[in-house]
């Protein structure tokens, strides 16, 4: 079907959720295996095909093979976006399994994104009210009848005129049907602009901007058949690691941290959060005397570890200055500071690194291959954030194999370990009245100063509750 | 005069939209019919002669340079308001052939929505094209046929209405309605709010009316025994 949207622009899709609903709406209209229906009745008239909450329910048990847990809140979901309404309480959208009446809403006013509701329509929808109830709105539909006013008032004599018809119109058809007509404007209406405060289901929330789903690709042409053969070939030349090879270096890392984990595994001495006590950040400083145990075990993890945490990059320095290498750790740390370092003195950063570590003869020659080297020269003579990567990489990978396996294997590390210490736990108090109380911290509120202080008392007087 | 036809032709063109309007919504349910289709059908190629005499009529009238200003403004109101009138009734043409797509009368295992309707529509068409009683003629699977003549009808409108853009250029921002807000509760129409509103709301009024009249008659009964009771005092006394 070609004839589908609005002249110019897009062709709007049916949300599915909704193409679903109307799917089952239909299934329901079977005269053998659909919803039984019954007649309601008015003072005067009668009206058939009404149903109640409870049939809504039995059936959808029945169809689908669910508890009836779910199939309440599935049959909410219905009635919320309108393609049921109730007749007894008709503001609130809300399936109840009991006697209360439902019926179904007509094709035309089914929630849509195909046709989304528009101002005009409701415009001429509140004109009709205000002339039935001859001015008595209710408050949020008399600001919107006014804000309309405003906003389309090119076009609000068209809206009179228009109310005016359609209700003589009406005036045509049974008294049964007329009430029908109202009872169906009603319940669109009630969906599609919601009184404030109640949750719109139209609401359709931050959309993840993936270019292949949000746009309709209506011709294919070669720009699109191009772009698809792009895409493969991006796609197919990416690196790919076998999912067990994956998955295996993600169990091993997840068993070598279990024990360092605080949440996992606890946290001694004590975790700060429950008990108050903050000797175990405390004892994790970045530089503090003694590390944990548990610290130094994990410089033996990788060198990455080791390398970011500020002791153990000292404990380093303190080794390779024994082993006579300690200008490669200063060197990769003058890149470091090149890279995330101020823009303004890229040029003097690079200045110094070449005349301390890279010039022929400088004090503390770093021993790079000549081929990093000769780019590393090239590159200076135009100097950037970057332009010290490959060199900084290269040592940093002579560090990881050479010096980082000696060093685990040294004496310096075994004394650490050794030395190491284990936080004993907080001992529980044995009488429970001299137990510290767990509480959260007093609101900011109470501790503004006096004149403030009155009107904030009054104020959150939950916090003091729930203190107590 | 021009301006009284303009009014006359757009009122006319309105009610039909409205109609129209009307007979939409009971696509789909249990009042649908292969008499509605047929209504449809006449009513929109009622609605399409009407839109195409008011387009020629007002066209005419703004390209007239010899249009006094107050005329020219009162023409553009008429003209947006035309405008207007048409787009709703694409609106609706366009949901008629997807409703009528959704809903084919004559196959048995497609349900119609059972919403509650029992009466016909055909008030409302006879309304619609201005006779007394509709006579209905088509053939048994018009709501089939009836698609194809709808689709072309469609484009004909937005083919209509492109061209009204493109060669009538009339600001919507410069109209400004004649009325207020509110103005549709001046004016008489018998439609009272006993007919049209909800059967809840006169239920609710009659027992305030019961209740009302019970309290009267109570007071004035203790009263009149309070008043026996004095009388009797007095001369007993």
């Amino acid at each position: 079907m070609t004839v589908g949207g609005p002249r110019g622009g897009h062709p709007r899709l049916q949300m599915p959720c909704l193409s679903k609903m109307e799917r089952m709406i239909v299934s329901m209209q079977d005269p053998d295996m659909g919803i039984k229906m019954r007649n309601q009745r008015l003072l005067i008239t009668v009206i058939p095909h009404a149903m109640t909450g409870n049939d809504i329910v039995e059936w959808l048990i029945q169809k689908y093979g669910i508890s009836e847990e779910e199939s309440l809140h599935l049959g909410n979901l219905i009635v919320k976006h309108g393609y049921i309404y109730p007749l007894k309480d008709p503001r609130s959208l809300t399936l109840r399994a009991d006697e209360s009446p439902y019926r179904f809403q007509t094709p035309y006013f089914w929630t849509s994104t195909k046709w989304p509701a528009t101002e005009l329509d409701y415009a001429i929808y509140l004109a009709k009210k205000n002339i039935r109830k001859q001015g008595d709105l209710i408050e949020h539909e008399k600001d919107n009848y006014n804000l309309l006013h405003k906003r389309i008032n090119h076009t609000w004599d068209f809206v009179v005129m228009q109310a005016r018809e359609q209700l003589r119109a009406a005036k045509q058809r049974r008294k049964g049907d007329r009430i029908v007509i109202d009872c169906q404007e009603q319940a669109y209406w009630l969906v599609n602009r919601p009184p404030p405060g109640a949750p719109s289901v139209l609401e359709q929330g931050p959309e993840r901007r993936n270019c292949h789903t949000s746009r309709v690709q209506l011709a294919k042409n070669m720009d699109y058949y191009k772009r698809e053969i792009e895409y493969c070939r991006k796609a197919m030349a990416r690196t790919r690691v076998k999912s067990s090879i994956c998955l295996e270096g993600y169990i091993k890392f997840n068993e070598q941290y279990v024990p360092h984990d605080p949440i996992m595994s606890g946290c001694l001495p004590s975790n700060p959060w429950i008990t108050d006590d903050t000797t175990y950040w405390a004892m994790n400083a970045p530089t503090v005397l003694t590390p944990t145990k548990l610290r130094v075990e994990r410089w033996g993890f990788d060198f990455s570890e080791l390398l970011t945490d500020p002791l153990g990059r000292a404990q380093l320095l303190e080794f390779l200055k024994k082993e006579f290498s300690a200008e490669n750790l200063s060197f990769w740390e003058a890149c470091e500071e090149l890279r995330y370092g101020e823009q303004s003195r890229i040029a003097e950063i690079v200045d110094s690194i070449y005349q301390q570590f890279l010039a022929p003869g400088a004090t503390r020659w770093v021993n790079i291959d000549s081929k990093t080297m000769e780019r590393t020269l090239e590159g200076i003579k135009t100097p950037h954030r970057y332009v010290m990567d490959d060199a900084q990489m290269h040592i940093y990978m002579l560090m990881k194999k050479d010096s980082y396996p000696r060093f685990l294997k040294s004496e310096l590390y075994r004394n650490l370990l050794a030395e190491a210490v284990i936080p004993p736990e907080t001992k529980k108090r044995v009488f429970p009245f001299m137990r510290k109380q767990r509480h959260s911290s007093p609101s900011p509120a109470l501790l503004l100063p006096a004149g403030d202080a009155e009107d904030k008392i009054k104020g959150p007087t939950a916090v003091p509750e729930e203190e107590s | 005069m021009v301006k009284e036809e303009c009014k006359a032709l757009l009122d006319a063109l309105s009610k039909v939209t409205a109609c129209y309007r009307h007979m939409v919504l009971t696509i789909g349910g249990t009042s649908d019919s292969q008499n509605l289709r047929e209504e449809l059908k006449k009513t929109r190629q009622k609605a399409q002669e009407l839109a195409v005499a008011n387009r020629n009529k007002l066209t005419a009238v703004l390209k007239d340079k010899s249009v006094s200003k107050e005329d020219k403004a009162e023409f553009e109101r008429l003209w947006v308001i035309f405008s207007t009138c048409l787009e709703i009734l694409e609106i609706d043409m366009r949901r008629a052939l997807e409703l009528g797509h959704e809903f084919p009368l004559n196959v048995p295992k497609k349900h119609l929505i059972q919403t509650g309707m029992s009466g016909g529509t055909s008030g409302v068409a006879a309304r619609a094209m201005s006779i007394q009683n509709m006579k209905y003629e088509a053939e048994h699977n018009i709501d089939v046929v009836d698609l194809k003549d709808l689709e072309n009808e469609i484009n004909q409108v937005g083919e209509m209405m492109y061209e009204m853009e493109m060669k009538v250029s009339v600001p919507q921002w410069t109209v400004e309605a004649k009325q207020d807000p509110g103005a549709e509760l001046k004016s008489t129409i018998s439609v009272g709010a006993s007919s049209i509103g909800m059967i809840s709301v006169e239920e609710n009024k009659s027992f305030c009316d019961i209740s009302k009249i019970l309290a009267g008659i109570i007071f004035s009964a203790v009263l009149i025994i309070a008043i026996v009771l004095a009388v009797c005092v007095v001369k007993l006394s």
